[in-house]
């Protein structure tokens, strides 16, 4: 890394930190954010974690109730926290934004590295790849991450643990990287299914180092189970009952909570006929696991793309889905920035997404506040949002696979190519 | 034969003496009934009618039954006994007691629609008692009782204390309080109907034939209940009855009529008094008389009590009333004046929504303490239903408009909701300092429902119960006035008006919250939309997991074009 290099960085941390500062200041942007539902679910409101925390502190039992569904160990963290003063809170989110940040730009090092060994397209030899400094200032000047991140929402502390647990997989730190993948699961359940590409980063060298795959594969498990049953032991101690587990994984599967989001679900299940209900729901969130296998198996020599893939199947189908899970995935994005040329509809997702941002507040207002629209006006945003988000998928998938036909068919550059 | 004959009428006889006596002994000690109606003119020219009529059973051992009725309703009797309750309450209400105007009410009120509490005693299937006793009432009443299911059903910890004589230690080891309310019932004939069923005269004779359906519910306030207690024979409490107290109060508005306050009973009721139930023990007609001193009552009554907080009870003893008297009252004055200084109470108070839209609001309560140099201990008793999420953190206290140091909040019991299971109870004792507005806050998220939760009148919005404060059961200050005139154990000579016994009780107003609405022709739409959403993703996924690039062979392309051309 040069002088200037490291000059960059400062810079865009730099800023990054005095916008997030100065925009806490006016309480008025922070409570309208945090109260915006595009912005924060049931499952990661701040206003629902204070409520837990007051509960908590006043001996009620947090989790007998309806109104807080997040882990026990938040409630200790932000217990912890409350002694000091309010400035404190407002930097953990800030400074837990940054170093996530920070990992990623590591996290785009070390793919450089791991592919730098891996044969290249011609167009590509005289490109320089991208400076890692831009993924962070990507991630950190992402609107959607500034808005997340000043919300308050809870999900920050998930993103961060994947992150974490992607950094430490690369750097083939076994237990590290188990521990932040199972503190991501225990926070949001959804993070189980990253297990797969984490492991398969894990084990990346171990044929080389001559060790036993399918031994490797059993401790990462081990590990992985280990760290997550550990996780929830703590909470019960903290708790003193098993109540959270109900009212935390069984909210985000069983989906009692029908405010709207940003996600499928919830319109689907306020209109669903009673005796489909359950079968719908089993439906969609199995839809939401299948693709962690076949992903995974595909993509085996790329788990990196995978966890961004899985990460976007996850800001998409999730049961309580926020802008802050889009946040994570768009994070990864740029670290693959050499498919961005031969994706399609770029233009298509980016209108998609302006689109979105600009509709959804103004939807919302017609029907909750002004009157003037109804329930589909919303439901019809989150679709046209899904689907964004699914282009963009989609196309980053096929642009990652075309570019591999091609790196290892040159010769075959001017023909027509298809499925089969 | 004949021998045969008379041993047998002799057998005859001695059965029908010994039948007699047990009978008549039965009938000696057992039920007494008595019925009377108080007329209240109240300060702004409305008039108070107040039926009552209590059917005390004796010889009643707690968790013994009986099954010898005489006046005492059967129907009741029965429910009591199968169910395990111990003592039980069921209000009808529909319009708001107005307490800045009225003053507290004679008997106790009620929100708006029904309510229900019961104690039962304590065993196994006490939930299931409830649950059949609400069933069982709804039966009987013609009311949607049956509605009071757990999402509805609360504990108070606090308010809502026996009315009739217990033991705290034996209540609260052997007892349990259940408390329903439904604000959105209507009352309506229906409900009066079966209610006058139970009277032992029925609507024949008696006060209750003046309980007329189309005046009853021509009124601005009306308010029909029954009260199930046990209450003590003696001072020491060693034997005990059980009494049925049922009652019906009213407020209609003469002025309206005429713009004058005179009444008399054929114009308030449309019908004449006949007679009293012969039936009845004591007959009692009451009017509690106005301070001013320019009215005339006709025909005069037989006996006017001074009571110690200054008001005078004319009394007319129906037993000896000549047959279709109309009695009256009327004032010396052209046309009613509205009277500014009307009789304020001590304690009341008003609750209300704050915050627009249909995502989030709050609740505020203001309580007003009127008395002048008294803090009164009350207990603030709200149940929010669970489709609105109460954040507790939020509950502000306010004195006067400004937060205070010393919290008013001396215990708080708060169960927090859980969705379609149960609501969301507060339970507050407060201090209220003299002379001042406390004021509560709370904020909520209102929920959104499944459209199958939705009434089918959805965009009328959902009734929130009445707010209850009732007094601590310490007597203080200005509240001495009122437990003066309570007594428990009414000797005969003193009114009936002087001796109903309550705890002092004052609802707020009910609430109807708008809670948004998904869009209720869609459900087809819905599916079929996400799933096209999803499944556009599935497929295009699928296909790029299982399918592979391949190129498209030129060769393969001019063979094609030459096929082609050879067909041509």
């Amino acid at each position: 890394m040069t002088i200037q290099s490291h000059i960059t960085g400062g810079l865009i941390f730099g800023a990054a930190f005095t916008a997030r500062l100065i925009l806490f200041h006016f309480s008025n942007i922070t409570e309208t954010l945090g109260s915006r539902i595009e912005i924060v679910t049931p499952v990661t409101s701040f206003t629902r974690l204070t409520e837990g925390l007051y509960l908590f502190e006043n001996g009620v039992p947090p989790y007998d109730g309806g109104a807080f569904h997040q882990a026990p160990l938040l409630l200790a963290c932000f217990q912890l926290l409350g002694y000091l003063p309010v400035i404190f809170t407002k930097l953990t989110f800030i400074l837990t934004d940054l170093i996530l940040a920070y990992y990623l730009t590591d996290i785009t090092r070390m793919k450089q590295q791991l592919y730098c060994h891996f044969p290249r397209l011609k167009v590509e030899l005289k490109t320089k790849e991208i400076d890692p400094w831009i993924v962070a200032g990507l991630y950190l000047f992402n609107p959607f991450t500034i808005a997340s991140c000043l919300s308050k929402s809870t999900i920050i502390f998930t993103n961060l643990s994947i992150i974490l647990g992607t950094y430490y997989s690369l750097k083939n730190n076994k237990s590290y990287g188990m521990f932040w993948i199972a503190m991501a699961s225990y926070l949001s359940f959804y993070p189980f299914m990253l297990v797969l590409p984490t492991i398969l980063m894990l084990i990346n060298d171990a044929e080389s180092k001559g060790k036993n795959i399918k031994s490797e594969i059993f401790s990462c498990a081990g590990l992985y189970a280990g760290w997550l049953s550990g996780l929830l032991l703590l909470s019960y101690f903290l708790v003193g009952s098993w109540d959270f587990l109900e009212a935390t994984y069984g909210v985000i599967l069983l989906l009692p909570d029908l405010t709207p989001n940003v996600g499928l679900f919830w319109y689907f299940f306020i209109e669903m006929f009673d005796q489909f209900r359950s079968f719908f729901l089993v439906v969609f969130q199995i839809h939401a696991f299948i693709f962690m296998v076949p992903v995974s198996i595909k993509l085996r020599n790329h788990p990196l793309f995978s966890m961004f893939l899985l990460s976007g199947i996850m800001a998409i189908f999730k049961s309580y889905p926020s802008i802050g899970d889009a946040s994570l995935y768009l994070a990864f994005f740029p670290i693959y920035s050499e498919i961005i040329k031969y994706m399609r509809y770029n233009f298509l997702t980016t209108n998609i997404f302006c689109y979105c941002s600009i509709l959804s507040p103004i939807f919302y207002h017609l029907w909750i506040y002004a009157g003037s629209g109804n329930a589909n006006f919303f439901y019809a945003i989150t679709l046209v949002y899904t689907i964004g988000n699914i282009i963009l998928l989609v196309d980053a998938t096929y642009a990652m696979f075309r570019r591999e036909f091609d790196i290892w068919n040159p010769d075959l550059r001017n023909y027509e190519i298809i499925q089969k | 034969m004949w021998q045969l004959g008379r041993l047998f009428l002799f057998f005859l006889v001695f059965i029908f003496i010994v039948l007699k006596f047990t009978v008549a002994e039965n009938f000696h000690h057992n039920d007494n009934f008595k019925e009377s109606l108080t007329i209240k003119p109240l300060s702004d020219g409305k008039l108070l009618t107040h039926f009552q009529f209590n059917v005390r059973i004796s010889g009643i051992k707690e968790g013994k039954t009986f099954n010898h009725y005489k006046f005492f309703p059967r129907a009741i009797g029965q429910i009591i006994q199968s169910y395990n309750a111990r003592e039980l309450h069921l209000t009808f209400t529909q319009g708001r007691w107005n307490y800045e105007d009225w003053g507290y009410p004679i008997a106790p009120s009620a929100g708006t629609g029904v309510e229900l509490w019961a104690w039962l005693w304590k065993d196994e299937k006490l939930d299931k008692n409830w649950k059949s006793l609400t069933n069982a009432l709804a039966g009987l009443f013609c009311a949607s009782l049956n509605f009071i299911d757990d999402t509805i059903t609360v504990q108070p910890q606090l308010s809502f204390r026996p009315e009739g004589s217990y033991n705290a230690t034996e209540i609260s080891t052997h007892a349990e309080l259940r408390y329903g309310s439904l604000p959105h019932e209507n009352v309506c004939t229906e409900n009066l109907t079966p209610w006058i069923k139970l009277l032992p005269c029925k609507s024949t004779s008696g006060i209750a034939s003046l309980l007329n359906g189309h005046k009853l519910y021509d009124s601005n306030f009306h308010s029909m209940s029954i009260h199930v207690q046990p209450v003590c024979e003696d001072s020491r409490c060693l034997n005990k009855q059980l009494e049925i107290i049922q009652t019906v109060s009213a407020v209609v508005d003469p002025v309206r009529n005429s713009g004058k306050r005179d009444w008399s009973l054929n114009q308030i009721f449309g019908r004449q008094l006949s007679q009293a139930c012969p039936l009845a023990e004591g007959s009692k007609l009451e009017v509690i008389l106005p301070e001013d001193c320019d009215y005339k009552l006709s025909p005069d009554a037989d006996d006017v009590t001074h009571m110690d907080g200054g008001t005078n009870i004319a009394l007319y003893n129906l037993k000896n009333l000549q047959l279709t008297t109309d009695i009256s009252m009327t004032w010396k004055e052209d046309i009613f004046e509205y009277n500014l200084n009307f009789e304020q109470p001590r304690i009341y108070a008003h609750r209300f929504f704050t915050g627009y839209g249909q995502e989030r609001g709050g609740i505020k309560v203001n309580i007003f303490n009127k008395s002048p140099n008294i803090s009164v201990p009350i207990i603030y008793y709200d149940v929010i239903p669970w489709f609105l999420k109460l954040y507790l953190h939020t509950l502000k206290v306010q004195i006067n408009g400004k937060e205070v140091q010393d919290n008013p909040i001396k215990d708080l019991y708060y169960q927090p909701a859980v969705d379609r299971s149960r609501p969301n109870v507060i339970e507050a004792e407060l201090l209220l300092p003299p002379n001042s507005i406390t004021t509560l806050s709370i904020n909520f998220d209102k929920v959104f429902l499944k459209y199958t939760e939705h009434p089918p009148d959805a965009n009328r919005g959902f009734d929130i119960g009445s707010a209850v404060i009732s007094s601590t059961g310490e007597i203080v200050g200005d509240f001495n006035y009122l437990y003066d005139v309570v007594t428990r154990n009414c000797s005969e000579d003193t009114p009936r008006a002087a001796c109903y016994h309550y705890s002092i009780r004052v609802y707020t107003e009910t609430l109807l919250v708008s809670l948004p609405t998904p869009d209720f022709s869609m459900p087809y739409n819905v599916i079929t939309l996400t799933c096209t959403v999803i499944a556009l993703f599935f497929g295009s996924m699928f296909n790029l997991l299982t399918r592979g690039f391949v190129a498209l062979q030129p060769n393969e392309d001019n063979k094609n074009k030459e096929g082609k051309d050879a067909a041509k």
